[in-house]
């Protein structure tokens, strides 16, 4: 197994060798020194930049300088090299997203650290414990009750946006006649569009209120209708992926489907849904990655108080979700406190991330099974 | 499609049972109306119908009992449809049973149906459990069992009288209350239960009478679900159309506090030198807060999202093209695509939030360590960049490869063909792409909430001045802005300030409420006329396609 690796890797080296030395012979040595003076005065101005160095400005102003020269003199194979950058930097951002937010978390975790079975576990208090106080003795960082109050507010909000969303897909890619669907369509991405803070304005002056009059709550903010607001946040992105996995289906299918004297609607639940599954459920997916990082009408709407709902159902109590912890408490947090949220981002993160990996491998498979090139 | 099953020998066939399913369809779709209507506090349950109070035409029947009637017949209809169909009165072509869908919904309503009643009988025992087992297993059975006719209408009809019944014997009325007895007190009470019950027996209901309108068998289930999906459609338009509309009608008021139109009443503005003043003065986009103005504004909010939005796209619009066009021109597949691929889908799902916190500890401490603008154009940079890049890449895709091989048949070098080739028939989906994710950060508020924004009421005269802040000094870094490094406001962060600042905000404004219902209108306004631009863009560019 190894022996097979070493080769491969050994025939990568090689290959990549042999294109080295091919790019240095069909490249004048003056187009070689600029785009040599180009990349290294760009790492050098990145490694200022994170070293937060004044003198950043100077490696930044050599690599414009080369790139303007590689451009007069060289035009593409300064295009090639510039664009390459531009691709890299794209990785380098989910790195430094990652690095950064998860070094500020550190802290916090060793602060929650909990023996186990006689070892101890960094991070391990943090989740056996439900208290949040940054205030009062003993302080304690407790996610766990921004994460219950996350996948409150993330399963209603996907009760709602999952079938709604997938029967919005359905109704555009096979059913609406052609006037109907150019005049919903639209309509679904501007849904999309309405920024977040104006659901959640919405949400506090309308609808809050509402709820708190409609339930007999005491106070304002619920998670039931917080789930709502952000289900129809979230179903923009399971319309519209559901809507492409749908009409990525074969038209061959559908037709022999019809051929055999089904109705449409059968054709749609036994060939076209079936054959998309992957792709709808990819759909849904997004969308629940979407409800997970939704901040802004949670912050609004919810009671920002990190605590349990009593009973842990009682859906018509919202207390505070991990992203609206950050939203709220950013302001006045520091040391640990500050440290805490950015677990909170991490958790986030690494969820989201985790999320829109499955959904990209799901789409993948679906894409190789029904033929399509990708 | 569709037309196929639609022929005219049926349309003419239009009996008696065809007629009554046509009809419970309209009561079922008029009863949601009147649910929704009625949740939304426009028509009260407790109301007496048939005039005003006191007229006692029809006996003062209360909409709860009105509402429990028609329920009632309705419900009544639905399973006449069935046992006629199950009789032998209408021809119909049912199933052997109602499907896997109807059976598991029935079931499931039933449950719920059954435990929920056990709960309000026996407060506080555990006989909800059995109860609703009992309800939910008969009504699987009747589903599962019998033949579709009766199958799909039994359950459904039975749901209608049932709660019609209650309704209309008073069992629950208008003043109805159940305590949930949760530690953290809530109830329900007949004002949402009356509604949201309404609601969905009309859904249901009319599923089945759908189904029976039909003729029940394939053609009937495509009759029910067409119904509900025709149904969910216009409810997700409708909310969008009330959305903006009741903002509309909140925010407009604000907006024209105090407006006037006049030779000379606006502001005056210098173009090439040339002053004139504009015949229209609004001051809520025209002034900030002031002590001395007559009419308080936005203005430095809206310049702030206008910088906002210039920085993002100057940040993110050359990065992501140019790396689109890497990753369809020149990369082979491998590795570098596979890494690339996955890093924009999990930038573009990244939380807003997420950008907001890594905007603060890497962007503001080496942008002189307090917010700025400067931080705050990056940070929604990098949100933009994966809308920009995806666009792109799709764009430049889509351009057909015949293109390319004439291009390199004439000689051309790649990168010229890339240049003048490929990027200009690009450029329509580009741009289209930009404006659309414009308008998707220009609303964020989480991302520049951590990273520039300053006091929630700002004057005027405070209001970015990006261009005049300018300045190139001795010391390293050579070029300084102290416009970019400071912080400012933006307009979806002048809201969030304006909902949480509370009872401050009377001191500053005069009407806090029409402030904050015109700053939402302003940058609803904002937002959805990129998305009408970006929308506006790419149909006329399709219409050209196609002509050409």
């Amino acid at each position: 197994m190894s022996h097979t690796t070493d080769t491969r890797t050994d025939a990568a080296v090689t290959r990549w060798r042999r294109r080295l030395r091919a790019f240095r012979e069909e490249t004048s040595t003056a187009a070689l020194v600029t785009v040599g003076t180009m990349t290294v005065a760009l790492l050098a101005s990145l490694v200022g930049f994170l070293l937060a160095s004044p003198l950043t400005a100077l490696p930044f102003a050599v690599f414009l300088l080369a790139a303007g020269v590689g451009w007069i003199r060289h035009q593409g194979l300064t295009a090639r090299v510039v664009t390459f950058a531009m691709t890299v930097s794209t990785v380098l951002i989910l790195l430094l997203i990652t690095a950064f937010i998860a070094v500020e978390s550190i802290p916090v975790i060793r602060y929650g650290t909990a023996t186990a079975f006689g070892v101890p576990v960094p991070g391990l208090r943090l989740f056996t414990e439900t208290r949040w106080d940054a205030v009062s003795e003993p302080i304690r960082y407790s996610m766990v009750p921004m994460i219950h109050g996350t996948v409150m507010v993330t399963a209603i909000a996907t009760a709602v946006a999952a079938p709604l969303g997938v029967a919005a897909a359905l109704f555009l890619s096979e059913i609406a006649p052609g006037p109907v669907r150019e005049f919903v369509k639209p309509g679904v991405e501007i849904l999309a569009g309405i920024p977040s803070i104006v659901y959640g304005f919405i949400g506090f002056t309308i609808l809050s209120p509402w709820a708190s009059d409609q339930f007999r709550t005491t106070g304002q903010g619920s998670y039931l209708f917080v789930g709502i607001v952000v289900g129809l946040m979230a179903l923009p992105t399971v319309v519209s992926v559901a809507e492409d996995a749908l009409s990525s289906v074969p038209e061959s299918m559908k037709s022999g489907s019809l051929a055999m004297g089904t109705t449409d609607w059968q054709t749609m639940t036994s060939i076209t849904l079936p054959a998309a599954f992957s792709g709808v459920s990819a759909a849904v997916l997004l969308g629940v990655g979407r409800a997970i990082g939704e901040t802004m009408a949670a912050t609004v709407m919810l009671r920002g108080v990190p605590q349990l709902t009593k009973p842990l159902y009682n859906v018509f109590y919202g207390q505070e979700t991990l992203t609206s912890l950050i939203a709220n408490n950013y302001g006045n947090a520091h040391g640990l406190q500050m440290d805490a949220l950015f677990l909170a981002g991490v958790i986030l993160f690494i969820t989201v991330l985790a999320i829109s990996i499955g959904s990209q491998y799901i789409e993948w498979r679906m894409h190789r099974k029904l033929g399509g090139e990708l | 499609m569709a037309g196929a099953t639609r022929t005219p020998l049926i349309r003419e066939d239009a009996s008696r049972p065809e007629a009554v399913a046509g009809l419970a369809i309209a009561v079922a779709v008029a009863l949601i109306a009147v649910g929704i209507a009625s949740l939304f506090g426009l028509v009260g349950i407790d109301a007496t119908l048939g005039g005003g109070s006191g007229m006692t035409a029809i006996g003062g029947v209360t909409t709860v009992t009105a509402l429990g009637g028609l329920l009632v017949a309705l419900g009544a209809a639905v399973i006449g449809l069935g046992v006629g169909s199950a009789l032998g009165y209408v021809e119909t072509e049912p199933s052997p049973n109602a499907g896997l869908v109807a059976t598991v919904a029935f079931a499931g309503v039933w449950f719920v149906l059954g435990g929920l009643a056990a709960s309000v009988a026996f407060d506080g025992v555990l006989a909800w459990l059995p109860a609703g087992a009992a309800t939910g297993g008969a009504a699987f059975v009747t589903a599962a069992a019998t033949r579709e006719d009766v199958g799909s209408t039994l359950p459904a009809g039975a749901v209608a009288v049932v709660i019609g019944g209650t309704f209309l014997t008073g069992t629950i009325g208008p003043s109805w209350v159940w305590d949930l007895g949760f530690e953290q007190q809530a109830s329900l009470t007949a004002t949402f239960v009356v509604p949201a019950a309404t609601i969905g027996c009309g859904l249901l209901a009319g599923w089945a009478a759908a189904k029976a309108y039909g003729g029940f068998g394939a053609r009937g289930r495509r009759m029910g679900a067409y119904l509900l999906i025709y149904v969910n459609a216009s409810a997700i338009i409708g909310v969008l159309f009330l959305l903006i509309a009741f903002t509309a009608v909140r925010g407009i008021p604000g907006l024209l506090t105090g407006a006037t139109v006049a030779p000379g009443a606006g502001p005056t503005v210098s173009v090439l030198g040339v002053s004139v003043a504009l015949p229209v003065s609004v001051p809520f986009v025209m002034n900030g807060v002031s002590l001395l103005n007559d009419f308080q504004g936005v203005l430095p909010a809206i310049v702030g999202t206008v910088w906002l939005v210039v920085g993002a796209v100057v940040f993110a619009v050359p990065l992501g093209v140019g790396a689109a066009v890497f990753l369809t021109e020149y990369a082979e597949r491998g590795r570098l695509t596979q890494a690339v691929e996955i890093a924009t889908n999990g930038l573009w799902s990244t939380p807003s939030i997420v950008f907001g916190l890594f905007g603060f500890t890497f962007l503001v401490p080496r942008f002189g360590g307090t917010k700025s603008l400067l931080s705050g154009m990056l940070t929604l940079g990098f949100m933009l960049l994966p809308l920009v890049l995806i666009t792109s890449r799709e764009a430049l895709l889509a351009v057909p490869d015949e293109y390319r091989d004439a291009s390199a048949a004439l000689g051309v070098s790649k990168w010229h063909t890339i240049r003048s080739v490929v990027v200009p028939a690009a450029l329509p989906g580009v741009v289209t792409g930009v404006i659309l994710g414009v308008g998707r950060i220009a609303g964020e508020t989480a991302p520049i909430l951590l990273t520039m924004t300053g006091g929630t009421f700002v004057s005027g005269d405070r209001a970015a001045d990006v261009i005049g802040g300018f300045a190139f000094t001795a010391q390293p870094p050579f070029v300084t802005n102290p416009e970019l490094l400071r912080a400012t406001t933006a307009l979806p962060f002048q809201l969030y300030a304006l909902i949480t600042a509370g009872v401050g905000l009377g001191d500053n404004v005069s009407n806090p409420t029409e402030f904050q219902w015109a700053t939402a209108f302003v940058l609803l306004l904002v937002v959805l006329s990129f998305y009408a631009v970006g929308i506006g863009a790419r149909y006329y560019f399709r219409r050209r396609l196609r002509h050409e």
